[in-house]
């Protein structure tokens, strides 16, 4: 007992001490004196003491062995208290032996701070009236000190008869550990369990077990339980190991863990690992208890980055200390979930029953062995090592899975693979085929994760491996991440199980390189093993070097490349941008240039974010995503704004205007640059851009900004008008025109997000040119009326027109037409006219289009033979597009009344308007 | 004590957030919402396929302030999440008769 007074205690002491102490101070006593006090002490303060030294040395990390010293702590006191019992001696032990035996956690010694303490109280034959005081005098302190203490008194008959037919009774008895009384009545105990109960139902309770962890898997494997790991009931919890534990015991009478590797389940190397595993999370479940003041099992935000610093965990590698730490503890958790699932799977009653052991060979160097595949023999690796792969392409192919001998041989043999292996084409193209194999039941990839193989093929991959990103959105470490996007992907080409997302199993069918696809997302997050911000580049960068290492074909990589770098492109687009915007989607078009890519991205899109967690992925992203898509997919389809050809002629006029534009200031520059719409910038040249530059800048206050050109070698002008754009701008610009006898041949209206309206007019120069400035000025003076409100064009225009009405009458070869398209642009209505012309038409029809509630944002005024081709990109006042019919009828009714007032056109009996 | 509640266009959040931290209102609900107003929802086809777009994504914005907070709350939630064109959304002021804090139990003002 000495041992545990030394150490901590001359320094700390905690608590109160008790009241014959209060005077003197722990830390003056020596400590040899120190066990003496438990003859005059109660056993219930001893414990209570000796309880605190060792978490006074725990909480300063001097305590390795925590669990068992406390629960040795616990067994003193059972002992002192039963040998100072007053009822013990009452009942007669010779006739009546009795044992008080350690159940459970505390049975199997892994006491943490606050575990509940399970007893048993044995009787040999009958229970004595005396059983309950001796519960009084023995467990009730407990209780009065705060332990939670479960009981149970039982004869020996009973115990096996509960143990029969209840399995949990017999997984508690399983851990059973001799306290005091009479050991012999343990050891028949132990006999009856193992020589009655397990040799009957033995088979059983394995199958129990096994049955009862899948419930508990799927009730604790949700995606809370993900970020917020039950340390105990979780997937790869300590109860994992129990169960590992519990049907060694019923299979092999298995006394000590250790022996899991005498019995040859555990090789050496996986019996340490396993310890660690162990220690590790039975540390940090100490500490949760001790942080959160009592018996908590499940990993608590609130706890995670409080634990990662006790527990010492650095920050590093571009991660935070908390995030080394659950990666930590992701990896053993893992590694006990996959050796539980071994164990059972090896533990499990076959049908075929055992020792009927089939071979069969299925490969050069492999065999099927009980529906697992295994290689022939370890040494046929050594002389083959693309055994190493071929196992696993097998694998995918036949759809069975690996032995548990198979993977281990694998793990030892990775030394195997070298820069050679990873870049034959031969290994390679069986990683390819293992990638887009149909995904089975199991996940062959997973396998190729676990066993190491998959690091060992890309080292790049190490970075990942049980990377924790640290929030409430990514619920898997992003190895794991990766295996889940390609199996999300894959399931848009298998069967329809489930509810499938439709426009995915489609794009899925349709693209041509399903493969280059599958590559990307499993690389899409490498670049999060590396330091630095930006992932997806970085990604990029490396996923170039792994596939050129593969020998893959420049474009291939090109593609892949492309996947990697731009995978978050559409999601923040859809998310954080307008999507009424042209821009926007104008500019992810650009980037991904042709609908293959497009498609290919969208798909990694979908299968990230649902691999990333329900965060990340739900109907309302969906929704938003799928209308980007559609989006870019139309323009990318119409080809005008997004060819490569335009990308190259836009960036060039960017540069040269940057360049040339000396008044004003870059960045104000480069702020300007983006309102100006794809549209404007694809159509003008840069000199004209320009001019724009410095007539928006003359605008300054004003309601307009005239400039007037000669078009050099014609009779033409070219007026150039900078207003701030209103609904019905347009009609009052031309309606002043055309009162001016200014005869407008074409027109160009653009406007710049920022609203401001750029409308190019060429017009037929005066027929007066001797005194042309003065018809500019009137011009200017009209605009000014008409904008303010001062001037009524209508009116004016209409005893203008009068004077015309004496023209010669034509008759019409065509008929006029409207049409109204809303199927080619996504964000503007598209209204074609065609007429013959007449003075003050445009101003006519672009009226009429500002009393139907429209807005102008491009007009393309031109004439085609004898007739003008009017073309107007149109939205309502709300900024939406016109799809109502009854509200297209309306529009075109109204046009073809200005129409039908063609002053210069004889009537004809019927009009026809082709529609 | 006054609730607002704003439905706004998803990509103006941060803008709005943005403002609303600066002038002291630390603490509000954001929720994903779908719905429709005046704008309508559209079908995209695909290969023949239809595709409805039947409510549109928006985000619902809860803030609960003191009741001389408000114009000044809804004024910015109005500048920042305007885009002028259709959708922008809507803002609902409602009294508000009770606030408590389930941690402490404070209620009223203290609690908000």
């Amino acid at each position: 007992m000495v041992e545990y007074w030394n150490g901590g205690m001359s320094k700390i002491r905690f608590y109160c001490p008790l009241p014959h102490y209060s005077n003197t101070p722990l830390s003056l006593k020596p400590s040899s004196e120190v066990p003496d006090m438990s003859q005059f002490e109660s056993p219930v303060s001893v414990l209570r003491e000796k309880k605190e030294l060792l978490i006074a040395r725990f909480l300063k990390g001097d305590e390795p062995c925590f669990l068992e010293r406390h629960a040795k702590i616990l067994d003193d006191y059972f002992r002192e208290s039963f040998a100072g019992s007053s009822v013990g001696p009452r009942i007669r032990m010779d006739k009546n032996p009795y044992a008080i035996i350690a159940l459970g956690g505390y049975g199997r010694k892994e006491q943490c701070l606050h575990s509940d303490v399970d007893v048993l109280l044995l009787f040999k034959k009958k229970i004595p009236d005396e059983a309950k005081e001796i519960v009084q005098e023995i467990f009730y302190p407990l209780w009065d000190i705060g332990l939670d203490v479960g009981y149970a008194i039982r004869t020996l008959k009973e115990c096996s008869k509960l143990a029969c037919q209840d399995f949990e009774v017999l997984t508690s008895l399983i851990d059973a550990r001799f306290l005091c009384g009479i050991s012999s009545l343990y050891s028949d105990l132990m006999e009856q369990l193992h020589g009655k109960v397990l040799r009957r139902y033995g088979h059983a309770y394995i199958g129990w077990l096994a049955e009862r962890n899948q419930g508990r898997h799927t009730r604790f494997g949700d995606s809370s339980y993900l970020l917020e790991p039950n340390l105990k009931d979780g997937l790869g919890g300590l109860r994992d190991y129990h169960s590992i534990l519990w049907a060694a015991r019923a299979k092999y009478n298995l006394k000590e863990p250790k022996e899991l590797e005498l019995v040859g389940h555990l090789s050496h190397d996986e019996f340490q690992c396993l310890s660690r595993a162990l220690s590790f999370i039975w540390g940090v479940r100490n500490w949760l208890h001790h942080l959160s003041r009592r018996k908590c099992d499940q990993l608590y935000f609130e706890y995670q980055v409080k634990l990662a610093r006790v527990l010492d965990f650095k920050q590093g590698n571009g991660q935070q200390a908390v995030e080394v730490f659950l990666g930590a503890l992701h990896g053993h958790m893992e590694f006990l979930k996959q050796q539980h699932l071994m164990f059972l799977n090896k533990a499990l009653p076959r049908k075929r029953g055992p020792g009927k052991a089939e071979r069969r060979a299925v490969a050069k160097g492999l065999e099927v062995v009980q529906d697992a595949l295994n290689f022939e023999s370890p040494e046929t690796i050594l002389h083959n090592p693309k055994l190493l792969i071929k196992i696993f392409e097998r694998s995918a192919r036949l759809g069975i899975p690996l032995s548990i001998e198979a993977k281990r041989l694998v793990k030892e043999f990775l030394y195997l693979i070298d820069e050679n292996f990873r870049s034959s084409r031969a290994v390679v193209q069986s990683f390819e085929r293992i990638l887009v194999a149909p995904s089975q039941t199991f996940n062959v990839l997973d396998e190729m994760l676990n066993t190491g193989m998959m690091v060992a093929l890309i080292p790049e991959m190490k970075g990942i491996v049980n990377r924790i990103q640290y929030d409430e959105y990514h619920l898997y470490p992003v190895d794991k991440h990766s295996l889940r996007t390609v199996q999300a992907l894959k399931s848009f080409g298998g069967p329809g199980l489930e509810a499938q997302d439709t426009l995915c199993r489609k794009l899925f069918s349709e693209i041509a390189r399903p493969e280059l696809l599958l590559w990307a997302a499993l690389l899409h997050d490498v670049g999060k093993g590396e330091q630095g911000k930006d992932h997806a580049r970085q990604g990029a960068e490396i996923v170039r070097s792994v596939f050129k290492r593969m020998g893959f074909a420049e474009q291939d990589i090109e593609a892949i490349s492309f996947l990697v770098r731009e995978h978050l492109l559409l999601i923040n687009t859809a998310t954080r941008r307008d999507l009424n915007a042209e821009k926007t989607v104008v500019q992810c078009a650009r980037k991904i240039r042709d609908t293959e890519r497009l498609k290919m991205l969208y798909l990694l899109t979908v299968a990230d974010s649902m691999a990333t967690g329900p965060k990340a992925w739900n109907d309302w992203i969906a929704v938003l995503l799928k209308e980007l898509f559609f989006k870019v997919y139309h323009i990318l389809k119409k080809g005008e704004l997004a060819t490569p050809t335009a990308i190259e002629i836009v960036e060039k006029k960017r540069q040269e205007v940057l360049e040339s534009a000396a008044a004003m200031p870059r960045d104000a520059l480069e702020t300007l640059f983006d309102q100006m719409s794809p549209r404007y910038l694809l159509y003008t040249p840069s000199k004209e851009i320009l001019r724009h530059i410095d007539l928006y800048q003359k605008l300054g206050r004003e309601p307009f900004a005239l400039e007037v050109q000669a078009v050099p070698g014609t009779n033409y002008r070219t007026a150039t008008v900078c207003a701030r754009d209103f609904p019905g701008l347009f009609s009052k610009i031309s309606g002043a025109f055309t009162l001016n006898n200014l005869d407008i041949l074409s027109v160009q209206i653009y406007t710049w997000r920022n609203h401001i309206a750029l409308d190019i007019f060429k017009v037929k120069a005066p027929p007066d040119t001797l005194l042309e400035d003065e018809i500019w000025v009137r011009l200017k003076n009209d605009l000014r009326s008409a904008l303010k409100g001062k001037l009524a064009l209508g009116p004016a225009l209409d005893q203008k027109l009068r004077a015309y009405q004496s023209l010669r009458k034509r008759i019409p070869i065509r008929p006029d037409k409207i049409v109204v398209d809303n199927r080619t642009s996504d964000f503007f209505t598209i209204i074609e006219i065609y007429a013959y012309d007449f003075p003050g038409l445009l101003y006519k029809i672009t009226d009429t289009l500002f009393q139907c509630k429209l807005d102008i944002w491009v007009a393309k005024i031109a004439t085609k033979v004898d007739q003008v081709v009017d073309v107007f990109y149109v939205r309502d006042f709300d900024g939406q597009k016109v799809d109502a019919p009854e509200q297209i009828g309306a529009i075109k009714e109204a046009i073809m009344e200005v129409l039908a007032s063609n002053p210069t056109e004889s009537r004809q009996p019927t009009r026809s308007a082709l529609i | 004590m006054k609730k607002i509640e704003a439905i706004i266009k998803p990509f103006k959040l941060d803008d709005v957030k943005e403002a609303l931290t600066e002038i002291g209102i630390h603490g509000m609900t954001v929720s994903e919402v779908k719905g429709f107003g005046r704008q309508r929802g559209h079908t995209e086809i695909y290969r023949g396929a239809e595709y409805q777009v039947d409510f549109i994504p928006k985000l619902k914005l809860e803030v609960v302030v003191d009741a001389e907070l408000v114009p000044e709350v809804v004024k910015m939630i109005e500048q920042k999440a305007k885009t002028g064109s259709i959708g922008d959304g809507k803002i609902f002021v409602s009294s508000l008769d009770e606030v408590i804090r389930i941690r402490t139990g404070e209620r009223g003002k203290d609690a908000v």
